[in-house]
């Protein structure tokens, strides 16, 4: 009996912190968007808080300067990413040994890099008076800092495309690497025989085997650019602003009528992240990626 | 004095047992084994032969019976307290630890001594013929001195009982022959009980004093060697052993008539009437000297048409053909040169040699 | 064929520099710089005035870091403790409504944590878990628990029952069998979650100022009000302390991990059998 029992025993701990404080969060903020304040004598529910958002401008530009932002970064992450791998992978296949596991290594500092240094790096490079600009103007191309384009702190959002690129491209590389690892060596021959050349090979095997683990990881990069937070606090601007830092701004307003709303865009939030996390989940069942690769 | 005792245990897979979705059950076993003896369970994977291992070493829980060391009842005591030794199909030595403390574990879970045990552990080591090996790692080795460095960390702790389940399948057939030699040289020495499980039959009759056979969950014969070849108590015994020639049919009247074919035999002597088989091991029946046609009463003669002829490590396996039926021989390779495939050959058998299984 | 490997590399190369060398360049010279105005491509003098104010101006930052390192590490602390088990249960028991205990578990990759703790917030002041370093740790569980979760289970999955079967045989105990067997075979998993687990405490910016109320002061809540429009030169050198920190704390691990078996003299993870 104790051993049929026993599994549970050992999930319960981990299970009830992540019930108690995550889970356990989300309610506690979904009835607060709902209006149910009792330390502030509100115990009735309303949809008030979901229907002053849908009715506001504000919410539905930051909706879309969010997923404009997340769509660019992630695509622009995800076509770097795979350049990584594949230069990668073309090196380990020629060369075998270790150099190219160094390179690899030295490829993932970006994702050790914590985001705010991150996107600090990024302000300093493209400002207005930012390096680029210094060596664009000492190279005579630009006469004023004027002349350099806005791409931090702009309202399209360059500046935080830039930074997720940047962090994010080694996240890509990272899962479709061990996809293309598995390609085994002899296969490279086996083309060779047929009379594949190098592109013939990249085409027709190397792309095809790493699509599948290529779109997930473009997924994900998604996913997390559309919920986080640090970036675009640092590199965006006030108005619009992505969903995290919209909510946070209603959060931090001062006046508490506007929590509930807060708790609203980041319940709003939370479903679409579920939403796109549903979506990547199939997806990566369907097409087998995770399974067996791990 | 402190024989083995399997009483009656039993056990069923559900279908949520990790062992599979195919639900399986293992027929109630009853068995007594000897100390100091080797005794094997033989079957073909599947059998359950492993499952009966892992409920004698408590890895497994029965479902009924009990087992019994002498006076001592050990059904509902832990394996690890069993002061049984164990060695799996894989060596499973672990890669952390050196080769001597890999055979010291069993002794530093008794709480001995850190001199004691590893002066133990060296001394079971050049036992196995690995002297000098112990400060090595698991992964230094080769596969066959993995399974000895295995071997010797069974048998440093004096076990009461060494279980083995099939532990030489993943070796090279000469340094499983090795091992076997290895084997039964150190069990003689040290008189430890063995349960060893394997599915192959030279094997279990190379090594065994005693030999259990098993199919499909339940434990059909126990004997020597001999006894099993000679007096198998079924078809599926006999089948399992080897043997080519099983016959079906029925007996009336002192004669055996083949149900597939037109041939009869002489059945006086099988004491039995009805549905029956008639076995015939391939070394029994013997080529004839066409010339001197000696009839004798002890013995059946018989003409059949040689269909192939096969080489097989120092002798011929002979098929032929007699009355619509295919019969196996074992001839020499002399009586070979004499036949050849076509040809129409007398035979014969010693009436004793006929054995007869009951439907 | 010949020159193709060699292009690769040079492309390698140019990629490289581009892509991780060439941006902190900007970083490295600022924080060494002393007014450093537009156009000039260097800055006009060298001083190292920031990094003596970041590392011995203040007691802030030593602070900051400790206070950083002690949440991190007590968050990994208690996720190695909760993973363990967990992940012992998912990888080896048949546990029905074991779909539903993964999506619980790893929920929090996929929806962003602050929701939680925004949500959560309240509460905490409540009960006067905010402005503490226990009410930032429990905050950090539900980011990073996940993580270590998943590293354990792969652990898990190539260490066959056998083993424990092995011990077991041989008389150990249970407790004998974890500590002699089986985490010798998961510490490459743990190492592996503690990292990540530790980098993400580590770089937690709003969760823990929403929890800390920015009395409970990370490097992160140090270190935003200077990039987001201090002195550039402070802000650089501080943002190269903090992703020293980051990358060192892995090192670390990483270093004493390979030294735990060199010691050992195996990699264990490499030697186990199928």
């Amino acid at each position: 009996m104790s051993q049929k029992i026993k599994p549970y025993l050992l999930l319960f701990p981990a299970v009830a912190a992540i019930v108690l404080l995550f889970f356990g969060g989300l309610f506690d903020g979904f009835l607060k968007s709902l209006g149910y304040f009792p330390a502030l004598g509100e115990t009735s529910f309303g949809i008030a808080a979901y229907n002053d958002l849908l009715n506001s401008e504000a919410f539905w530009d930051s909706l879309a300067v969010t997923l404009r932002i997340a769509a660019l970064s992630s695509v622009i992450a995800a076509l770097l990413g795979a350049a990584m791998a594949v230069s990668l992978f073309m090196l380990q296949a020629s060369e075998k040994g270790r150099s190219s596991r160094f390179w690899q290594r030295l490829f993932q500092l970006p994702l050790t890099i914590p985001h705010l240094v991150g996107g600090y790096i990024i302000v300093l490079l493209f400002m207005q008076s930012g390096f680029l600009s210094k060596l664009a103007a000492s190279a005579g191309w630009i006469g004023e800092i004027t002349d350099f384009p806005v791409l931090v702190n702009d309202s399209f959002g360059w500046g935080i495309i830039l930074a997720y690129a940047w962090k994010e491209a080694p996240f890509v590389s990272l899962m479709v690497y061990p996809v293309l690892a598995r390609i085994h060596r002899s296969w490279r021959d086996v083309s060779r025989v047929f009379g594949a050349g190098n592109w013939d090979f990249i085409r027709d095997i190397v792309l095809p085997v790493m699509m599948p683990a290529w779109t997930i990881a473009t997924f994900i990069v998604f996913v997390f650019t559309f919920s986080a937070f640090e970036v675009p606090f640092l590199l965006g601007v006030t108005y619009p602003s992505v969903l995290p830092v919209y909510s946070y701004q209603l959060y931090t307003s001062g006046t508490l009528a506007d929590r509930p709303e807060a708790l609203a865009v980041n319940i709003i939030l939370a479903a679409l992240t579920v939403l796109l996390g549903l979506v990547v989940y199939y997806f990566s069942k369907r097409w087998n990626v995770l399974k067996g690769w791990d | 004095m402190s024989e083995l005792r399997i009483v009656n245990i039993e056990k069923q897979y559900g279908s949520l047992q990790q062992t599979g979705s195919r639900a399986f059950s293992l027929k109630p076993v009853d068995l007594a084994i000897q100390e100091g003896e080797f005794f094997s369970l033989l079957g073909p994977s599947g059998c359950g032969k492993t499952t009966l291992l892992k409920l004698v070493a408590g890895l497994l829980e029965a479902d009924k019976g009990e087992l019994w060391m002498g006076d001592a009842d050990l059904t509902r005591v832990p394996p690890e307290a069993r002061k049984f030794a164990m060695v799996f199909q894989q060596p499973l030595l672990f890669p952390h630890m050196t080769v001597e403390d890999n055979v010291a574990f069993g002794l530093k879970m008794q709480k001995s001594g850190k001199k004691e045990r590893i002066e133990r552990a060296r001394n079971m080591l050049s036992r196995v013929g690995l002297e000098g090996y112990g400060r090595r790692f698991p992964n230094e080795l080769s596969g066959g001195q993995q399974q000895r460095v295995a071997l010797a960390r069974a048998l440093v702790t004096n076990p009461r009982l060494l279980l083995m389940d099939e532990p030489f399948s993943a070796l090279d057939p000469s340094l499983r022959e090795e091992m076997r030699e290895l084997l039964g040289r150190i069990q003689k020495e040290l008189r430890v009980t063995v349960v060893f499980v394997t599915h192959d039959r030279e094997e279990a009759f190379h090594l065994s004093d005693r030999i259990g056979i098993m199919s499909e969950g339940e434990l059909l014969q126990v004997g020597t060697a001999k006894e099993l070849y000679e007096q198998p108590a079924s078809t599926k015994v006999a089948s399992f052993l080897g043997m080519k020639n099983i016959i079906p049919g029925a007996i009336s009247e002192g004669r055996f008539a083949a149900t597939s074919a037109g041939v009869d035999f002489p059945a006086a002597e099988a004491g039995l009437t009805g549905p029956a088989f008639l076995i015939l091991r391939a070394e029994t029946l013997q080529l004839m000297n066409s010339n001197a046609q000696t009839v004798r009463k002890d013995r059946w003669n018989f003409e059949g048409i040689v269909q192939s002829l096969r080489f097989n490590h120092g002798f011929y396996t002979c098929k032929v053909e007699m009355g619509g039926l295919e019969l196996e021989c074992s001839l020499s390779g002399q009586q070979v040169q004499s036949i050849s495939r076509g040809q129409t050959v007398p035979l014969a058998v010693d009436l004793k040699d006929m054995y007869w299984v009951a439907q | 064929m010949k020159g193709f490997p060699r292009f690769i590399k040079a492309f390698l190369f140019l990629f490289l520099f581009v892509f991780i060398v060439f941006p902190f360049v900007p970083l490295v010279l600022s924080s060494i710089s002393y007014g450093w105005q537009w156009p000039n491509v260097l800055p006009e003098s060298f001083s190292l005035r920031a990094w003596e104010y970041v590392l011995f101006g203040s007691s802030d930052t030593l602070r900051a870091i400790g206070v950083s390192l002690s949440i991190a590490l007590i968050v990994t602390a208690v996720n190695v403790v909760l993973a363990v088990p967990a992940a012992n249960a998912l990888a080896r028991y048949q546990i029905k409504g074991k779909w539903l205990v993964e999506a619980i578990l790893f929920a929090p990759i996929v929806i962003p944590p602050f929701v939680a703790v925004m949500g959560i917030h309240l509460t905490f002041l409540r009960i006067g878990l905010t402005e503490t370093i226990l009410g930032v740790v429990l905050a950090h569980i539900s980011p990073t628990l996940p993580y270590v979760v998943r590293s354990v289970i792969i652990s898990y999955n190539t260490l066959s029952t056998d083993w424990e079967d092995q011990a077991r045989m041989l008389g150990a105990g249970a407790f004998s069998r974890f500590y002699h067997v089986v985490l010798p075979h998961l510490l490459p998993g743990i190492a592996a979650g503690a990292s990540l687990s530790i980098l993400i405490s580590l770089s937690q910016y709003l969760i823990t100022f929403i929890i800390g109320s920015g009395r409970v002061v990370t490097l992160p809540i140090l270190l935003f009000p200077f990039i987001s429009g201090g002195d550039p030169a402070i802000a650089s050198a501080y943002s190269l302390l903090f992703a020293a920190m980051a990358i060192g704390t892995l090192m670390g691990l990483d270093f004493a991990l390979k030294r735990y078996y060199r010691n050992k003299k195996t990699a264990a993870g490499k030697t186990v059998e199928e």
